[in-house]
């Protein structure tokens, strides 16, 4: 690859179609069943001008061979093929163990588990060592992940080289979301010894993604673009670019490092004849990368250095003093975690710190399943901090991108477990510069520790662009010289060594009040110094506005535009307008209280009104009642929406509550005492709208018996008899359920029900209502009280009264 | 040959738009003060957070069809006059699910229950509409697939329930797509349960030139 640029074959699938396999057989059986259609497509390929080609054995991974019955097969079907491409490459020609996707997600994006994955590749990569493969390629990767176990499979299997190839759609995006930076990142650290991209799209587009990996590869490149965009056309997949076309990109490719070079979906032997010609004798471009740290999670890359912003470590995912936290990964739950992970991004955090160490937890089996879940649905890369080597592995393998270690120290036995374990993996580290000793107190001793622990790493191909050094921040209570030799080791590693820092802050205020003062000077100070991450809570508003404005001092932050564009966000909240209430009389705010749901409120609020002279009768008549009554109103305006409504009502429902013993027996203030009994009928399982109608109904006054979801008939009629309901209310969201109102209305004419019946539900609608002989329909909640009220007053004027 | 491809982690995140639509909420109606709009925002991160959108898919060739019924290879017929007119170009049936999961169930029953329905409510038109952006996200992950075929999905999906599709072919494709991996259960009348869970039908067409 060093010495000149491969040329890799064309299309395997389309040329077997061509040349009489059908569709919808497995090319692997149908290949081993025709073997010398292969061995000349191959063959073709080789004249054509292709040093490598790539073993048929595309769909050869058990997951699916075992789709057409052949999954005991995997490693004897493998094996036959990889001989069969030796044989027509023969003794020059190099062929190349193909390994694809196996049509399943891989956790954490889907339920195939991760060694259950790598286990599915080691079996099809014994099979293609076994016919004398002489390297490999993962290719047509849609999942970063399904590609990491493709290439642990491979690198875990043998010494052979591995490259990984990628499949992006036109937004340059995997189908899991990874772009090709990250793509690229994550698989040259955890060793490929290739990456690019196949399949997917023309050459134009292609050379797009290569371009925007180039920057950052230490590796050459592989590109394998399609014959242009595919259409369908009499039931055939055929693409639209001709072979003179297709080969003129190729010294674009050439250019921009490719050094692996071949066609995927509609090339053919006349498509490798023109890249040959176009690519004779040519030398690879030699990789050229930005020295620059780097470390990603599936769908993002941060980058990290002097000349860019401050990098916020968000600190906060770790139980120690969160009880609730801590609580919850006792139960096994996550959401906590999930919290603190949204509300540090929201912040500014661009990595999260993840550490899930404390009692009564087992700390690996707890961290996999942290790590997956953020994987899932954060996209800030994680900085994995535990102290066990275990914990770290188990994260490491799983974690579908390149993570940070926090940390690595210079203590021997340290070094020796955790050095080769973030090599494999490709991990950034921090490097912590204490030794068995204890934490030198000297900038000299750590800058010792360092040189001696790069030392070491570099054996493992760590560049000082790899890791990141922890400045050790030491309690200045206990020794006011500490935060200077923590700063000279920063400027150190900035200016003299070359790498970058971070810095845990808190550590530095310990013992001392207004800590936040300290913490907050300590970073501008280590700012200025040259510091690249800290570690740190975002929440902390001080924090994060010194590092905006230091980012500024510092000329990293280009035209102050991210400093103005923090500004302009945190002014706007500041600025927003007040709401009037607080500045009204305790009784004029319960109208409001009503109004705006405050029911936090509306208990103080009602004690200062009745204390100020305000009878509860006019409470409720002239406050409570004309407030609720507005809502309504605003309801109906859709200027108020659903939750608004609840809140209204809810607030009412406490301050009746408060008042009830007050009043007066028999002048309930218009509170209706109707009965109404709920249910949503048999058969049916939804109710979330009959719940609130409940609600509803009850803080307008109503007696309700909720009699719940999938009721029969009779349970509803026993229970309207029994309570001499005014009123029964059916709920139903199915066009299949709606006909069992029917039932239960005729159910109750056949009992001589006295009961009114109102009706609704997404599906019911006011024709619905007339045609079952439904009293009235309510489209919605408020839309039921009213209807009850009206119900009710009709049943009294009728019944005389109830209760 | 047909496969089912289950996804534990979808990236489906509802448009807030529908959710407010869900809520009642107007553009350029309704008004929300500070605390409301604090409270609607912290109830629609909360309500996300408590979903785990999972989902899945399978292809199935159709073989025979007729002006009121799709049969599959399988010998499956789907009896309906709509869904076949729906798929009279297709020749592959794509099924699949999206459940907004067990938890964020539970939870809007709690929060009621606990004297805070408009709490509830939110998480209710959040769970919804994660189910629904569930089904999108497969369906986009399907068209890039396809787009390699040369292919894509139709525009409309169909559910049993609608139409004149029986709300019975839920069961059928229960068992074709395997929802107990996902952990959803149908009731005796065909509810899938949890309640915040979808199921479609669409196919495959070619796109074209």
């Amino acid at each position: 690859m060093r010495e000149h640029v491969l040329v890799l074959d064309g299309a395997t699938g389309t040329e077997l179609q061509k040349r009489g396999m059908p569709l919808g057989v497995c090319p692997e059986q149908w290949v081993l069943d025709n073997p010398g259609v292969l061995v000349a497509i191959q063959k073709e390929y080789r004249d054509a001008g292709s040093d490598v080609v790539y073993t048929c054995t595309f769909g050869g991974n058990r997951i699916k061979l075992a789709e057409f019955g052949l999954g005991d097969k995997t490693r004897e079907i493998n094996q036959c093929l990889a001989e069969l491409s030796r044989k027509a490459m023969g003794k020059d020609g190099l062929v190349a163990g193909d390994l694809a996707p196996t049509g399943q997600f891989i956790k954490p994006f889907g339920n195939v588990p991760f060694e259950d994955a790598v286990d599915v590749y080691k079996e099809q990569v014994r099979g293609l060592l076994d016919g004398g493969v002489d390297f490999f390629v993962i290719e047509t990767m849609m999942d970063i992940q399904e590609a990491r176990a493709a290439l642990l499979a491979v690198k875990e299997s043998c010494d052979l080289a591995v490259c990984v190839s990628m499949t992006f759609d036109q937004a340059g995006k995997t189908l899991t979301g990874t772009d090709p930076v990250t793509a690229l990142i994550t698989l040259q650290a955890l060793g490929a010894d290739a990456v690019g991209c196949n399949c997917s799209t023309g050459p134009q587009d292609m050379l797009n993604i290569i371009s925007a990996m180039r920057p950052y590869a230490r590796i050459p490149l592989l590109a394998k673009p399609n014959a242009g965009l595919p259409k369908l056309i009499d039931g055939k997949t055929v693409f639209d670019m001709m072979p003179d076309k297709f080969g003129s990109f190729m010294l674009s490719f050439i250019s921009q490092g490719v050094g692996l070079i071949g066609g995927c979906c509609g090339t053919s032997p006349e498509y490798i004849k023109q890249i040959r010609s176009q690519v004779t004798r040519m030398k690879p471009v030699p990789p050229d990368p930005k020295r620059i740290f780097a470390v990603n999670s599936a769908r993002k890359t941060v980058f990290a250095g002097s000349d860019r912003p401050l990098v916020v470590i968000g600190e906060r995912i770790n139980p120690t003093g969160k009880q609730k936290m801590q609580e919850e990964l006792k139960e096994g739950k996550t959401l906590e975690v999930k919290k603190f992970a949204q509300e540090q991004i929201e912040k500014g955090a661009s990595i999260l710190d993840v550490n899930v160490g404390m009692p009564g937890i087992n700390e690996r089996d707890t961290m996999i399943k942290i790590v997956e879940q953020l994987s899932a649905i954060a996209e800030a890369p994680l900085c994995l901090d535990s102290a066990s080597p275990e914990v770290l592995e188990a994260a490491l393998r799983m974690y579908p991108g390149r993570a940070l270690i926090n940390s690595i120290s210079g203590e021997k036995s340290k070094l020796k477990k955790l050095l080769p374990l973030a090599a494999k993996y490709g991990a950034a580290f921090i490097l912590l510069p204490l030794s068995e000793k204890g934490v030198p107190e000297t900038a000299e001793e750590r800058i010792q520790i360092i040189e001696n622990v790069f030392a070491e790493a570099q054996k493992f191909g760590y560049q000082k662009h790899d890791f990141v050094v922890d400045g050790l921040v030491m309690t200045v209570s206990s020794d006011q010289k500490a935060a200077q030799e923590t700063l000279k080791v920063i400027s150190w590693c900035t200016n003299m060594f070359g790498c970058n820092t971070v810095v845990g802050l808190s550590n530095v205020s310990f013992g001392l009040p207004e800590r936040g003062w300290i913490n907050a000077t300590f970073l501008a100070m280590a700012a200025g110094h040259g510091l690249t991450m800290v570690i740190a809570n975002p929440s902390n508003d001080m924090l994060m506005r010194i590092k905006m404005a230091s980012d500024v001092l510092t000329s990293r932050d280009p035209n102050s535009m991210r400093y103005i564009g923090f500004c302009w966000e945190n002014k706007e909240e500041a600025e927003r307008p007040r709401t009037h209430k607080r500045v009204l009389k305790p009784a004029e705010q319960l109208y409001d209280a009503v109004l705006m749901g405050d029911r936090d409120n509306i208990r103080t609020l009602l004690d200062a009104a009745l204390r100020e002279g305000l009878s509860a009768s006019d409470a409720v008549e002239q406050r409570l009642i004309p407030a609720i009554m507005q809502v309504g109103i605003l309801y109906e305006k859709k200027i108020y929406y659903l939750p608004q409504l609840i809140q209204s009502a809810e607030t009412l429902k406490d301050a009746f509550e408060i008042l009830e013993p007050l009043l007066a027996p028999g002048k309930k203030s218009g509170r209706k005492k109707a009965i109404v009994v709920l249910a949503t009928v048999k058969g049916d399982i939804h109710d979330i709208g009959k719940n609130i109608v409940a609600l509803m109904l009850r803080n307008y006054g109503f007696t309700v018996h909720d009699l719940g979801k999938d009721v029969p008939a009779e349970e509803i009629i026993r229970k309207a008899t029994e309570t001499k309901a005014d009123i029964v209310g059916l709920s139903a969201l199915m066009t299949t359920t709606m006909v069992e109102m029917k039932q239960v209305i005729d159910h109750a004419r056949k009992s001589n029900l006295g009961s009114r019946f109102m009706v609704g539900g997404a599906v019911v609608n006011e024709h619905y209502a007339k045609e079952i002989g439904a009293d009235g329909y309510a489209k919605d909640a408020h839309a039921a009280v009213k209807l009850a009220e009206s119900l009710a007053k009709n049943t009294g004027d009728k019944q005389g009264g109830s209760e | 040959m047909s496969s089912v491809t289950y996804i534990e982690h979808l990236p489906a995140v509802p448009k807030r738009r529908r959710i407010l639509n869900r809520l009642g909420y107007q553009e350029q109606m309704t008004v929300l003060d500070n605390e409301q709009a604090r409270f609607l925002d912290q109830g629609i991160k909360q309500g996300l957070l408590l979903c785990q959108v999972q989902g899945v898919f399978g292809r199935f060739k159709i073989s025979k069809r007729s002006p009121e019924t799709v049969e599959l290879d399988s010998g499956l017929i789907f009896k309906s006059r709509q869904l076949a007119r729906m798929l009279v170009s297709s020749d592959e049936m794509v099924l699949m699910a999206s459940t907004a999961g067990k938890e964020v169930t539970n939870r809007i029953s709690f929060e009621i229950a606990q004297g805070n329905p408009a709490l509830g409510v939110i998480f209710d038109a959040v769970a919804s509409q994660a189910a629904d952006a569930g089904l999108d996200s497969i369906s986009k992950m399907l068209n890039t697939l396809l787009a390699k075929e040369g292919k894509r999905l139709l525009r409309r999906r169909f559910s049993p329930g609608y139409g004149d599709l029986s709300l019975c072919y839920q069961r059928i494709l229960f068992d074709l797509l395997k929802l107990e991996k996902l952990e959803l259960n149908l009731t005796e009348t065909f509810m899938i349960v949890p309640e915040k869970s979808v199921l479609a039908i669409t196919g495959i067409q070619g796109i074209k030139p």
